[in-house]
């Protein structure tokens, strides 16, 4: 009954400053109690917020893991994305259909699963994987297939005959791994008997908000999530004279393909995040944080807001911070499924209650962010490298990287090397060192035949090109970008055309619609990259597609277009050959040369 | 003031002044979708794209503030390319079915493809198929597959209506424009999101298929349905009668006026108009058996009674004009309402009062009023209306009494307003029962002598609407054969009754309005123009601007 939910919609109605905030945690809420959100929910959760059940429906139709109707008792996501098609996702969604006698979309007719084909979850370190309710398992290949289609059809919470993922994980550090051997997560006391919570108070007691703001800047510390922007510069844009409240928003929403970083952090370090928040919150002046996590990511938030309450009750959060007199309350707000929602507008809106549609610049977040107040967003891993920076030394920090980046980097290194999994490196590793020696080499001695760096979004490299060192300026120089240090590589067995139609559909999936370009020419680009992998290609179709993603190039109100045309521009160049020759024969052009 | 320069042409505007409007201002029209004045901006069509010297990307002119020397090319090749494009995208999952679209001939699509696109069509794949044809409410039509996903609808609902009757569901190329199921779209201003679409997405169903739009011809006036005044084009076909069952107006479109109505008309202005081409008077009907009645006839005999009523017969024991009773109407021009005052009162001495007791209508705050007349305020500054006038329910009950020799009635209908056994009894009760009017009523059947009268939008004339601005009708089209317009009845009958009135039509009249009633003091059809003017009213009647 809906009207059993009422005590606790007030409660998360609290938590926010504006009732409309509350859209996803309501959604959410009336999805774990029934199943689905039906219109009776949407009217409900309308009333709830006070706004019209259009908007209610907007949201549940843009975020891809609500459900509008009764679904099975347990859902089975698998991904086929790029990094787990590279692994076989096809292969492995075939085989899931076959045992359970339904296509994605489906619930098996007794109603134990409903079979879902997503786009990259973020867990390329197992690949192929999927994810069963709130568990992600992988890599799933030939017997884990058969386990999992006999978990998905068991009873929720009864015993799981997967075995849980094992990837590699760096803990070697020196700053951000340094806690990560533990899979069930590193704790208050063992955090603090690390180090931890020592560069909080040295903030918080001796030094003024400039002071840590000059000393992240010295770090050379650059946003990870993606755009590299000088994290001090950005905390200094915050206005001085201001009698609004200011937030911290900290974005968890990890979605580029091949990147599965931010989710470690939370899952085995989260109270590096929180110290991170507490610094970076004291910096700018806030006293209110979000962290907006993406929706898949269960585990993450529950062991973020277990390690929240655990810094509550040692007096790290809420009032008077170790008798500081500075205040900071964290809110996690859980996403829904939207890979958009990862650019930094976007999740503002996404977290004000509305679909999450990148907003036009000027006005930028730290004049006018949350709620219409002064915002900074923050990366995980970019906030998780403030302590280390206090705690040992700008100078420290800024030695491990190069003369433009500090630090280092949790590298997430997937596709067809020996052993996918996270390394902590300098960003001054180069490519090499990473597919070479961090991941031990290729797969089964093949040989490389293209690298993706940064994430899907950035421009493909040919085997010739991994020279490159990982720090932004250089991969910008190289012609791709440093991005997310999601770093996708491919081995010579690989189909440029398929990898291309997979970014494309990508693309195509998770435009969130707004800017004509962008909605229009991720569309078409995969629609034309479907018929050409249809083996109904022409020739003329390999310039229409430079021609369609020039087009959408900066032409957008955020880099979504942008990103999605650099793939189509950066496999076509570099691969024209191999699409010609695929149009031609109407094959797939195994064992061809990278150009 | 920023200075900055637009296609090589320089200017200053004000701080905070976009591009787009800038560029207005020199009369560069820079292609828009998305962006209308009277909403947000929303930024998402992208076909305002300009080059702006020193930014290294396409800049969109909507949501671009101008700064100091900043250089703006909204033609350069740079631009243009990037305006092709842009149509190009729009264009891939339209489904360009122009020939059977309502919007074709006044679509943006259209337009901007000729005016700034014109490239060769390379999208060769499958188009997204979504919802056509689907009636959103009593007044509007949705095909989701034209539209272009500008939202202007959706904000209009958000932040003009504030009903959030719209949304835009799903995501990417998926996205759709709807209604919850279930929601209909039928608010008080719901045909306004026809308008302001600017593709054939939402069409007006009141207009689905009925005639191209390049038949229609336009004129300025405005709506007659409350005392707001909106400004309206008439939208009217004269030469295919066969398009629309013979009627002449074929719709009516919302007239931008900054100090009225701004871009907006209510949905019962806009479809309250059908009476202009239904049951109309069009023949003058004398006492009953008179088979040749005639204007002619027709004002002889009243011009006669008239006179032996104020004068008496050959000059003596008339009543001095106080056996004569005028109920006039706020629905009358400013020009017609002072012919009456001129004859009637200033004349002949009569009693005349355009002061009704009806029964105030639906009113918001926004343009809908309670007082469904459009000129009130207009017979009130003439002394007709308002609290100071006399009453007619005084004038028919004076009637009744057998105190009135004739009683002229324009327009109302008394049975409705003072009741219908009180009323019957009137035809036996005054030697002469006028009538005149635009359509048939019971009133009308019950008057010695009926005159078919000129719709509103059939005369010039002017309205002073409830804030006290003056504003123009103008003629859109002649009146039936055999009605004429009330002005033009009144001077005949003025002529007849050999007053000196030597005015010829409505601007003249207004001149004489003007010099003899304080509040039109100055003014004139040139000073009113096309957007109206204030009445000079040091002090407006009291509770006469109210609802």
């Amino acid at each position: 009954m809906l009207s059993d939910l009422e005590d606790k919609a007030r409660e998360v109605l609290l938590r926010y400053e504006y009732p409309k905030a509350a859209m996803l945690p309501l959604l959410w809420l009336v999805q774990e109690n029934q199943g689905c959100v039906s219109p009776e929910a949407e009217a409900w959760v309308g009333r709830q917020l006070g706004v019209s059940i259009a908007q209610v429906r907007e949201a549940v139709s843009f975020y891809h893991m609500f459900h509008t109707r009764p679904a099975g008792r347990r859902e089975l996501r698998v991904c086929t994305s790029l990094p787990c098609r590279l692994r076989g996702a096809d292969e492995l969604l075939e085989g899931i259909k076959q045992r359970l006698q339904i296509g994605p979309g489906e619930t098996t007719p007794g109603g134990e699963v409903t079979l879902t084909e997503v786009e990259c979850l973020c867990a390329c370190e197992m690949a192929p994987m999927a994810q069963l309710d709130e568990r992600f398992v992988g890599p799933l290949e030939s017997e884990a297939v058969a386990s999992i289609t006999q978990d998905a059809l068991s009873e929720p919470g009864s015993p799981e005959s997967t075995p849980e993922p094992d990837p590699f994980i760096s803990s070697d550090g020196p700053v951000l791994s340094t806690r990560f051997q533990d899979p069930d997560g590193t704790w208050f006391e063992a955090y603090v008997a690390n180090g931890g919570y020592v560069a909080a108070k040295k903030a918080l007691t001796s030094m003024t908000p400039a002071q840590v703001i000059d000393e992240v800047s010295r770090a050379k510390l650059r946003g990870l999530g993606g755009a590299g922007f000088p994290t001090g510069k950005k905390w200094s844009f915050i206005p001085k004279e201001t009698t609004k409240p200011k937030y911290l928003v900290v974005n968890a929403d990890e979605g580029e393909p091949g990147t599965f970083k931010d989710r470690y952090i939370m899952e085995r370090d989260p109270h590096a995040l929180l110290e991170g928040m507490i610094i970076s919150a004291y910096a700018i002046g806030s006293h209110k944080a979000y962290v907006y996590v993406r929706g898949e990511y269960f585990e993450s938030a529950r062991r973020l807001q277990r390690a929240i309450g655990e810094a509550h009750s040692r007096g790290w959060l809420g009032k008077d911070i170790q008798g500081t007199g500075f205040d900071l309350e964290v809110v996690i707000h859980s996403g829904a499924g939207a890979y958009i929602c990862g650019e930094e507008t976007a999740l503002l809106t996404s977290l004000e209650g509305g679909k999450g549609f990148p907003r036009l610049k000027p006005p930028f977040p730290a004049v006018s962010g949350l709620f219409g107040c002064p915002t900074i967003v923050n990366n995980v891993e970019t906030l998780a490298c403030v302590p280390f920076i206090l705690r040992e030394g700008a100078g420290r920090f800024a030695g491990l990287g190069t003369d433009t980046q500090g630090g280092t980097r949790l590298f997430c290194v997937c596709g067809h090397v020996a052993r996918p999994g996270v390394y902590e490196a300098s960003v001054g590793v180069t490519l090499r060192e990473l597919i070479e020696g961090y991941a031990l080499g290729m797969r089964d001695g093949n040989r490389l035949k293209a690298v993706i760096p940064g994430g899907i979004s950035a421009k493909i490299l040919t085997a010739s090109e991994i020279d490159v060192t990982m720090d932004f300026d250089s991969l910008m120089a190289a012609g791709s970008m440093a991005g997310s240090g999601g770093v996708i590589v491919m081995d010579e067995t690989t189909c440029i055309i398929d990898a291309l139609e997979s970014a494309a559909r990508f693309f195509a999936d998770e435009s969130c619609g707004q800017c004509s370009p962008c909605r229009e020419g991720t569309g078409w680009v995969h629609r034309i990259m479907r018929r050409i992998t249809e083996g109904r290609g022409q020739l003329k179709d390999v310039d229409e597609l430079l021609a369609v993603a020039d087009d959408m190039e900066g032409k957008t109100i955020c880099v979504f277009a942008d990103a999605a045309a650099w793939p189509v521009q950066s496999y076509i160049t570099k691969f024209r050959d191999e699409f010609e020759e695929y149009i031609r024969t109407g094959r797939k052009a195994r064992h061809t040369e990278a150009a | 003031m920023p200075r900055l320069s637009i296609d090589g042409r320089e200017m200053s505007v004000p701080e905070g002044t976009t591009v787009i409007r800038a560029a207005e201002e020199l009369g560069i029209y820079i292609p828009r979708y998305c962006y209308h004045p009277g909403l947000s901006i929303a930024g998402n069509c992208r076909i305002c794209l300009v080059e702006v010297e020193k930014a290294n990307k396409l800049q969109i002119a909507c949501n671009m503030v101008v700064a100091e020397g900043m250089v703006v090319h909204t033609r350069s090749d740079k631009a243009e390319e990037g305006r092709r494009a842009v149509l190009e995208f729009l264009l891939a999952n339209h489904p360009l079915d122009c020939p059977v679209c309502d919007q074709s001939g006044e679509c943006d699509l259209q337009d901007f493809y000729m005016n700034f696109g014109l490239y060769n069509p390379r999208f060769r794949e499958h188009k997204v198929k979504k919802q056509k044809a689907v009636a959103l409410g009593p007044h509007v039509m949705l095909d989701q597959e034209r539209c272009i996903l500008c939202s202007r609808c959706v904000r209009f609902t958000d932040e003009i209506t504030k009903t959030g009757e719209f949304g835009i569901f799903k995501r990417g190329d998926r996205a759709e424009l709807g209604l919850y199921p279930g929601v209909m779209l039928d608010n008080p201003y719901s045909a306004n999101v026809v308008d302001i679409c600017p593709v054939g997405a939402l069409t007006e169903r009141d207009f689905r298929f009925k005639a191209r739009v390049w038949y229609l011809s336009s004129a300025p006036s405005l709506c007659n349905g409350c005392s707001q005044g909106c400004n309206i084009d008439v939208h009217y076909m004269l030469d295919r009668p066969h398009l629309n069952d013979g009627a002449r107006l074929v719709r009516v479109k919302p007239r931008y006026n900054p100090n009225v109505n701004e871009w907006w008309l209510c949905d019962a202005g806009r479809y309250g108009l059908g009476w202009v081409d239904q049951g109309r008077l069009d023949k003058v009907r004398g006492p009953s058996g008179d088979a040749d009645a005639s204007w002619d006839r027709a004002l002889t005999a009243i011009a006669a009674a008239l006179k032996r009523s104020s004068e008496g017969e050959d000059g003596a024991g008339g009543g001095g004009g106080t056996r004569i009773g005028v109920i006039a109407s706020a629905k009358l021009t400013n020009e017609e309402l002072f012919l009456i005052r001129e004859i009637f009162q200033g004349a002949l001495g009569a009693r005349i009062s355009a002061s009704v007791p009806e029964k105030p209508g639906s009113n918001d705050d926004f343009l809908i009023k309670a007082d469904k007349n459009p000129n009130t305020m207009g017979a009130t500054l003439l002394g007709l209306a308002g609290p100071d006038a006399p009453d007619a329910a005084h004038l028919v009950d004076e009637a009744l009494a057998g105190n009135l020799d004739v009683l002229w009635v324009l327009g109302h209908d008394l049975l409705e307003l003072f009741g219908e056994g009180k009323v019957r009894e009137l035809p036996e009760k005054v030697g002469l029962f006028v009538f005149s009017g635009t359509n048939e009523n019971p009133t009308a059947a019950l008057a010695h002598w009926v005159l078919p009268g000129a719709a509103y939008l059939e005369k010039d004339g002017t309205f002073v609407n409830c804030h006290g601005r003056v504003q123009r009708i103008g003629r859109a089209f002649p009146p039936p054969a055999g009605s004429r317009e009330d002005w033009r009845v009144l001077l005949e009958l003025a002529r007849r009754l050999g007053l000196a009135l030597d005015w010829a039509e409505p601007r003249e009249i207004f001149q004489g309005l003007a010099e003899a009633v304080a509040p039109f003091a100055g003014l004139s059809y040139e000073t009113i123009g096309a957007q109206g003017a204030e009445v000079v009213a040091p002090e407006l009647p009291a509770g006469a601007a109210a609802s």
